[in-house]
Parts: structure tokens; sequence; C-alpha cells
């Protein structure tokens, strides 16, 4: 029967369709209560957006709690580039963020269209908005789809160009710097600390970033909030710099360095006995550049540190130009002109005889002089070598090293019969010529100066808390290899050590070469009695979030000190017991006292003059002059160094001052060292330190430049004086 | 001929005495129509919950959609009650025109109609557009049935059954041409499952199968086939794929099934899916509109949806089953297996086990074109049923 066969088939219809409706049935059971769970944490993780919370980095403060470094706010309003595809939409969305972001819509379009855009992130709108717009446009999400405001940081230096050379800036990470930086957890485009203790303590500064994890649409619409870990700002920083001195010496310093650009020099001749004709008739100093160092000789701190050329800090995140970064910084071979350079850490120097002090230690430790501090021996202006044979000296080796020339004599000065004590106080070369070559050759082994130098510190980095340190270089076969490799001196004279070597390494010159912090370290030895510290320019590192005490300081008395830096920062101990270290100190004290030593008539020590007038009963101190050779055997002038400490515990403090190329040690680095020390001593008013301008973007100076108020600490009861 | 419907007098008293057991009008299929109206209202719902999310970000009336889609669905329902009022022996008569008609309309599409994602599928009447492959499922089963009820035989002889797969053929073809496979393998289905209640040898029913696979190889192979219906098949096929292509489908689909497998028993609540309301399902409210329902409520509301079509194919194919027409039963059979196919192959791809095929779930989605579709083919069967005992 026919129906009866189509209702059979009908069967199969109906069962076909049971089947399937099973199968959907069984995998809807499936999906919502057998996988249920394991989809429902996969769907989490596509459906939510992670923005990161930039941490607010750490400020740095100065010993007095000055705010030195602070933070911005920085409100961004930006656009998901996504949402804003479509031309009529984005035309339409910008003429209603045109009212609150107070910009005509044209201008956002040309935001929006800027070619420095991240291509992957939202692009910003507008930058620095107030906290009003941003709160206005968050309220309105809805109304605004698409529009975010994005929270930044902008570091601030509110004493800036003061100490730009400590503090140091922030940059871009670099492109050899990415692949440490990304396994740190940083992001491509952070900003780290690049230069001094910004980056010295960038770990500690930068803080943690938190993050917002919204679930958003496809779009990538923000939906709602699902999790939330703020950002922990990073670790304040108090600097052992005090402001006040820092200025100060900036101010000196750059005052000296000019005074010293309008001072006639010796004119320039060549072997012969002809004018340069390089160089004008009348030669002025260059002085183009210098460092003064202060540092707390019983705990190391620095104080003060100045270094010039020098440099706005502000500059580097100021948002200038290429060709306009160009021309402040401008690329240079020059080393005069080296502006990103800390000369008082990274400057390769010759100390000349500021450098002798060491050199006595060195003869008195070893035994060298017979009798110690009671050795005498006759100075006659020249010292000729007593280990070579005549017959070599004849044939061209230098044999005969000369003093000073005296101005009243026009020859090398003759010191007549000097100790110790006062061949540092007149500067003796002589005397030290003799102990350079005897230390070597009455010795078994060659480089006991080296050895006993290398007790202050010289030849090694200090291990200060700022980037870019030069760990300085002792005389010795090694180096002369090196430095031949290297093409700086020829291979000839690299081919062994020579005795001459030693000579010129005993006062300061040759091949040795220190920084200003070593010296600085080396002459705390001095005062300490024995300690070798490692200098530092932090003091501590305070918790997060430091209150301001009143308005431009912070409240560093109060602040949870999470690392102390000033605690056990001695390194090694020298020996200064018995007859070691006390005639040294009485010479060094007679370089700013005098007497001087009578030999045809009286010779002034070589800081006499200029400390005359200095109230050594109020604080009294110890120092030494040096001059680094160039005048009249290099194309340039001599540098001019001073070392200094007092001799009191409740100011421990040593000064160094190194101008380049200005001259005698008594003419340009003592001056500044005094009037440190005068200030020091309270007897001169440090000048006001007050927060900087804003900066001028106009400006074509890479520093505002500073001068003394009062310059009159810098001069010299009368000129004339020598070494 | 009189529209008895509305002729009809108020009962009253001891009753109207043109009453009889078998007016149509006291023949209606009151579970099928509830449970379809059933199936529209909660639709209604799920498509505000669906478009909500998008309008309110674009700034729009939240309400827009649905707004159009209760419209919709009173012109469907008065399109319905009108098919249920013309005897379906009447409409037998104006097969071949409707369906001629509708050819025409499939070949117009073509040249004029709206083009929408690199398809044309409608006419563009302004407030709303009119898609002909949805009018060519009712046409072409009006005229299939017609065809094969016409020789009152319980086989189906071979010319009869070329005959009819030539009905069913030209207008796939067209509607391929557009090209919407999913329409047209609705096509496919209503004439396999009629031809296999009309009796056609199983040989044939492997036939048609055959004839499926090798056009669609050659579909393919001719480029007939364009690349996205390519990739939604691709894609299936590998639903982990990396292939950067194919990433937007599994994307689609990934994000259907953990909508689906979120909702969990009893669903995220109303209003409250997340991966709704973030509109993470491209072309949710019609195409994926099960995703909707299962993440907000549940294998409660996805049990409740599946039975209500269990129901409806049920009722249907009571019908087909009680029906003393043969034309009615072909029309009841048609309706069954198109809407099982549809109702199959779109719960199964948002369930991921079936390719991802561009149409809507009967009676839920969202849309104009395939709402009334869905009541007139309703309608049919309510037609057939209320003249069952004729």
């Amino acid at each position: 029967m026919a129906a009866v066969n189509s209702r059979g088939r009908m069967t199969t219809l109906g069962g076909i369709a049971v089947a399937l409706l099973s199968l959907l049935v069984v995998r809807v059971w499936f999906l919502q209560v057998v996988n249920a769970e394991s989809m429902d944490e996969r769907a989490q993780a596509i459906r939510t957006r992670t923005v990161r919370i930039p941490p607010e980095r750490g400020r740095i403060f100065d010993s007095q709690g000055r705010i030195v470094a602070d933070n911005e706010r920085l409100l961004t309003i930006t656009v998901d580039r996504e949402t804003v595809k479509d031309d009529s939409v984005r035309a339409e969305l910008f003429s209603r963020l045109s009212g609150p972001l107070e910009m005509p819509a044209e201008d956002i379009e040309i935001a929006f269209k800027s070619l420095r855009n991240d291509p992957l992130a939202d692009i910003p709108l507008k930058v620095g908005v107030s906290e009003d717009t941003a709160l206005f446009l968050r309220e309105r999400g809805e109304d605004y789809p698409g529009v975010d405001v994005r929270e930044d940081w902008k570091r601030d230096y509110l004493y800036a160009p003061l100490a730009s050379h400590v503090i140091g800036f922030l940059g871009a990470i670099r492109e050899s710097q990415l692949s440490l930086y990304l396994s740190l957890g940083y992001e491509p485009n952070e900003l780290i600390g690049q230069f001094g203790v910004e980056q010295t303590y960038e770990s500690e500064l930068r803080g943690t970033p938190g993050y917002i994890k919204y679930e958003v649409d496809t779009l990538g619409n923000k939906l709602r909030e699902i999790a939330y870990e703020p950002a922990i700002p990073g670790q304040d920083v108090v600097l052992s710099l005090d402001l006040a001195y820092q200025q100060f010496a900036e101010q000196a310093l750059q005052t000296q360095l000019k005074v010293r650009q309008r001072t006639e020099a010796g004119k320039v001749y060549l072997a012969p006995g002809e004018l340069d004709p390089g160089y004008a008739e009348v030669n002025y100093y260059k002085a183009p550049a210098g460092s003064v160092t202060m540092m707390n000789w019983a705990t190391g701190e620095i104080i003060a540190m100045a270094s010039y050329p020098t440099f706005d800090n502000r500059w580097f995140n100021a948002g200038i130009s290429g060709s306009k970064f160009q021309s402040l910084f401008p690329n240079t071979q020059d080393p005069d002109q080296s502006i990103l350079v800390n000369r008082a850490i990274s400057g390769r120097y010759n100390l000349g005889s500021s450098f002798k002090p060491f050199t006595a230690y060195a003869a008195l430790n070893s035994g060298q002089l017979p009798g110690g501090s009671t050795y005498r021996f006759k100075d006659e202006g020249t010292y000729t070598l007593e280990s070579i044979d005549r017959s070599l000296c004849q044939q061209g080796v230098k044999c005969v090293f000369k003093n000073a020339v005296c101005s009243s004599s026009g020859s090398p000065c003759r010191y007549g019969w000097v100790d110790v004590e006062a061949a540092l106080a007149v500067s003796s070369d002589a005397f030290f010529y003799k102990i350079g070559e005897q230390i070597m050759t009455q010795r078994n082994t060659n480089d006991i100066l080296e050895q006993e130098v290398r007790k202050f510190g010289f030849g090694s980095s200090t291990g200060i808390d700022l980037p870019y340190e030069f760990s300085g270089a002792l005389p010795s076969l090694a180096l002369k290899k090196k430095l031949a490799e290297s093409g700086a001196i020829t291979e000839e004279s690299a081919r062994g050590y020579y005795v001459g070597d030693n000579v010129q390494f005993s006062i300061g010159q040759g091949l040795l070469s220190a920084t200003p912090v070593q010296v600085a370290r080396a002459y705390s030895v001095l005062a300490s009695g024995g300690n070798v510290l490692r200098p530092h320019v932090v003091r501590y590192l305070l918790a997060p979030g430091t209150p301001d005490s009143k308005p431009g300081y912070a409240d560093i008395e109060n602040g949870r000190i999470i690392r102390d830096l000033r605690t056990s920062q001695v390194i090694s101990t020298v020996d200064m017991s018995g007859d070691r270290r006390e005639p040294i100190l009485r010479g060094l004290k007679r370089v700013i006292t005098g007497p001087g030593v009578t030999s045809d008539y009286y010779h002034k020590t070589t800081g006499e003059k200029l400390f005359a007038n200095y109230p050594y009963e109020i604080l009294p101190i110890a120092g030494k002059t040096g001059t680094a050779q160039g005048f009249n055997n290099l194309p340039w002038n001599d540098s001019s160094a001073f070392g200094s400490f007092s001799l009191a515990l409740n100011r421990p403090f040593t000064v160094v001052a190194y101008l380049e190329k200005s001259g005698y040690g008594s003419q340009a680095a003592a001056p500044v060292a005094k009037c440190m020390w005068l200030a020091i001593a309270g007897q001169w008013r440090l000048p006001e330190v007050f927060p900087a301008e804003p900066l001028d973007v106009a400006s074509t100076a890479v520093a505002k430049s500073q001068s003394m108020p009062n310059p009159q600490c810098l001069s010299t009861p009368y000129t004339g004086l020598r070494e | 001929m009189s529209i008895p419907l509305l002729n009809r007098r108020p009962s009253s008293g001891l009753g109207n005495v043109r009453e009889s057991m078998a007016d149509p009008a006291r023949n209606i299929d009151w579970i099928l129509m509830g449970c379809v109206i059933a199936l529209n209202i909660f639709g209604a719902f799920i498509v505000y919950s669906a478009s909500r999310p998008q309008l309110t970000r674009l700034g729009l009336d939240p309400y827009s959609t649905v707004q159009r889609q209760i419209a919709f669905l009173i012109i469907s329902a008065v399109a319905m009650v009108l098919t249920m009022t013309i005897d379906f022996q009447l409409l037998r008569g104006r097969a071949e025109f409707l369906y001629g008609a509708t050819l025409v309309l499939l070949v117009l599409v073509l040249i004029v109609g709206a083009v929408r994602g690199g398809a044309r599928l409608s006419f563009d009447l302004g407030f709303f557009s009119v898609q002909p492959a949805e009018m060519a499922k009712v046409t072409t089963l009006l005229m299939l049935a017609g065809y094969l009820s016409d020789d009152r035989l319980d086989y189906v002889p071979y010319d009869t059954f070329i005959n009819s797969l030539l009905i069913m053929v030209a207008p796939s073809v067209l509607i391929l041409l557009q090209p919407d496979l999913g329409s047209a393998s609705v096509l496919v289905a209503c004439a396999m499952g009629v031809l296999l209640v009309a009796g056609v040898r199983i040989k044939y029913i492997v036939m048609i199968s055959l004839f499926a696979l090798i056009s669609g190889v050659v579909a393919i192979l001719s480029g007939l086939v364009r690349g996205y219906q390519l990739d939604r098949f691709k894609a299936f096929i590998n639903q982990n794929s990396d292939d950067d292509a194919l990433q937007n489908i599994i994307f689609q689909v990934k994000n259907a099934k953990r909508a689906v497998a979120s909702g969990g028993l009893f669903g995220k609540g109303y209003l409250q899916g997340p991966l709704t309301n973030g509109s993470f399902i491209p072309v949710q409210k019609t195409d994926f509109v099960f995703s909707a329902i299962a993440e907000q409520f549940g294998l409660i509301g996805s049990g409740l949806v599946l039975t209500l079509f269990g129901v409806i194919l049920w009722r249907i194919w009571r019908t087909a089953q009680m029906t003393r027409s043969q034309l009615g039963r072909f029309i009841c059979i048609g309706a069954f297996t198109m809407i099982l196919w549809q109702v199959f192959q779109n719960i199964g791809m948002t369930l991921g086990i079936m390719p991802v095929t561009g149409f809507a779930l009967p009676y839920v989605s969202y849309g104009g074109s395939h709402i009334v579709a869905g009541a007139v083919l309703i309608g049919l069967v309510q037609n057939v049923h209320m003249r069952r005992l004729r």
C-alpha cells in the first residue's frame, strides 16, 4: 500500500531528524557542562587587554632635602587607531573632541597623522591635558569611543644645570641595551637613566609598573575593569651632594676659567727659540675645562662635584629636534669641548706636583730616605741621574732634570738643603727626581713607587657610584706596551721601562694619569690617617613616596631608609704609623701657611701668598699645588691642579680642583679651592640656591653660565707667585 | 474564494451551525503555532541582547534593531495568516507562476541586487531589503511538491526524478551564483527530503548526493565558489590553523564556542554575557544567534530552544503523517527538511561541528526575508493541518 510505504520512509526521515537533533544536544551538553571550565578560562584570556601603568620614578634629593629631580604627571589623550579607521567616523569624533581638548579638529587630525606616532600603540592626540579634561573624557567613555587617557611621568630637574653630570638624565634604551632591558621587563619605548645617578641607580629609581586589566570587545573598546595592580613608585635617592656647595663650586670653577681665559700666558717658542707662528704674540690661557671635587674624607661622601663644560639635563626631555640637539651637543673630537663627560671622574690627567705627597710616602714607607724625615738633600736646581753612565748622557739620553724656573732669577730654582717637609712645601722637583731614580735603581724590584702609590688608590677605579669612571693608569712596562699598541707612544720608547720614566712618575708627570676623584680619595687617605674610602654621591635610598616638608624640600629626616650607603665604605687602609704621615702633613701645611726656605733668598711656598689672608686658625688645612706640564713642552698651556684637605675633625673635607690648560697650580686651581675652603670655614657666604627658570627651548646655550656674585675669594694678595 | 477564517462568526450559545470538525479554522495546530511564537518572542529578546552592545557603542538607539525585528515579525504574522487562509490546493495552481517569478527575481538580483560583502543577495527597498533566495525556498517547495504529487504514485519514476532535480537545480544554481551556498544547500536538503518520502530509489538519492559532491568540486575548481567560502571550509577542517586568511573565521567560531561554553548550565543571565556584550562574535544577531542564547541562558536556554525546534519538527512530521493529501504531505516534508537542515547547520556551525555557512536560525535570528519565509512555511504546514480532514 502506497501510504504504508510512504509512512515507512517518513519514519526514516524522522529518524534522521532525531539523530541530527540528538547530535546537537550532545554537543551542547559537552560544551556547556563537560568542557565548560576550560573553555571559560581561554575565553577570559582572549578578551582582556592589559594597560600598563608607568610607575613614578623615585625622586632625587640633595643632602639638605632639596628636590633635585621631581616628576610631573603627564596626561595624554589618545585614540585607538582601529576605532577611527573610517574617515567620517574620525572627523565626527574629532569635531566633538575639539571642545574638551581646546584645539581645532584640524589640529587633532594633524596630531593623528603625525609620522612620529608609534604604529602599534594608541595615537596621542594631545599631551599634557589637565586633570579635569582627563576626568571629563574618562567619565564619558561611551560618548568618545576609542578615546583614552594615558598617564605618564615627565622628569623635571628643578635646579638644572646644577650637578647635571652627577644627577644625569633619562634617555631612550639604546639598540645595544635593548635585549638586557627587555629581559628586565622594560618596554622598548621606556626611558631609562643614561647618565649620572639616574643611570647608576636605575633599578632602584625605576619602581615597578602596575597594570589595569580590562575586558575589551573585538574592537578593543574597554568594557570594564577586571584587575588592577597599582604601580609602585621607585625609591627616592638622597644625594650626599649639598647644592649650596655644588652651586658655589660650579660658580667658582666657571668664573675662574673665564678669568684664566683673559689672562696672558707666556709666549710659545719653538725648539730653536723662535716664536711659534701657530700662537699669537699675546697668548691667552685656553682654560677650556675643569672640575672641582669636594669630598668628606671621613665618609667618602661627595659634597660637590662640578665639571665644566656642563649642560642643562632638561634638554634630554625637552622634545627638541635632532638638529637642535646636534647644535647644543656637537659631535667633537676635541676633548676640550666634550660636554657629556664628568671630568671629575673621567678626566685623564697628569697630576704634576700634586702627586708628590704620595711619592714622599713611598720613599718614607719603603725606607728609601736614610733617616726618614730627617734626611736632607741639597737642591741645586737640577738633578743629574746617578745611575746612568756619563757617556750615555753625552749620547743623548736625558740625564739632567731641572726644577721649574724661578721668575726672579730666570733660571731653575735652587732651594738648597731641603728635607721631605720643605721639599713638599716649596715643591722641590730635584728632591723627588732623586727619589724617583733611586727608588728604582737601589731596589731589587723596579716597581716600588707604583706599588706604594697603588695603596692610595691610584691606578684603579674608586668605585664611585657614577658611570663612565676612568680607572687611571700608572707608568709601567705593561702600560707602555699597551700605549704603544694603541699608537699613543712609539714602539721604540715602549721597549723598556726606564729610569727616566720613573723620574717623571715621581713628580706626577709622564705616563701617570689619574682622575680628580682619585686625587680626592688619595688626599683623603692622608687626611684620615690611612683609610682608603669608596667615594660616593648617594647617601641613602628612601622608601618610595617621601613627603615634602616644605615647598621644594623633601622630608628626608623622616623617610624610611632602605639602603644606607654611609656605612662601611673603607676599602683598605694604608699604614700611616710612625714617621710616615707627619712629615708629609707638615709639608702640606707649610704649603698653605709657609714658611718657605731661604737659599740665596727667601723662596715662598707655593700657596703661601694665595692663602695669606686665609683664616687658618678657624679651619686648618693642608694642600699641594700641581702643574701638569704643557707650556714649552707640549703645544698647550699647563694644567693646574690643587689637592687639599682640612685638619679638623668637625669639618672633614677634601677639595680637589683641576683646571685644564689654565696655568700653574697656584694660579688657577688653588684659588678655586681657596674659595671653597673659605666657604667651608664659614668665612664666605654661600650664595643662596634657587630653583632654575624653566628651560628656554629657543636658547642656544647648552647650559646657563654661572658666575660668582662676589669673585673676591679667587684673588691673591699680589700676582707673580710661582709654583 | 471566501476567506473562512475572516468570515467566521464568533461562537455563541450552542454554536455556529457552520462549524464542523472539518472547519479549517478549528484545526489550527496551536502547539506548532505556540512553539513558533515562543521562538519568535525569545528570538526578539536575544536579538536585542546581541545587537545592543554595538549600537550603544556607536551611540545609536539600542532598541533600533529589535524594533525592526518586531516589525518583521508582525509582517511575518500577516504573511503566515494569509498563507493559512488560501487553500494549499489552490496554491498548487499558482505554483508554476510563483516558481517562474522566483527564477526571474533570482536572475534580476544577480544584475541589480545590492552588493553586500561581495555578494548580491537582496533587493534594497529602502526601509528593508528582500532576498529572493528566501522566497525560492517556499516557491521551489510548492513547485516540487506539486509536480511530484501530480502523478499520485508511491514511487518516483526516473523521468519524474530528473525533472524534480531540474526544478531544484535551476534556482539552486542561480542562488549559488549570488553566491549564497547556505540557501542553495537548503533547497538541496528540501528536495532530498521530499524525494525520499515521495519514494525515490535509494540509488537516485545516492545520485543526488554524488551530483552535489561533484558540483561542489566543480564549483571550487571553476572558481564559482569564492575564496571565503573555501576558507570557511578549510577553517572547519583545521580549526586550529595558523593561516592568517582563516583567522577571522576561526576567531568567530572559537568565540562562538567559548560563548556557548561559558554559559554553562544556567548561563550568565540575560544581558550579562561578556562575549555577547563585547561584540566578540561577528554577525551574532543573525548567523551566530545561538551563541548569544547559550551564553546568557546556558544549557537550560539552549535546551529549551532545541526542544522547541524538536516539537516544531514533530508537529510538522505529524501533520505530514495525518494528511490524506499527497501534496500536503510533500509540502510538510519539504518544510520539515528545510527547517531541520537550517537548524542543524546553523547550530552545528556555532558549536563547531559544521563549517560556517551564512544563514540564519529560523524564527530566532534577526532578519526580514528569512523570518517571513519561515512564517510562510509554517503557514503552509498549518494550511495542510487545517485541511487535513478533507
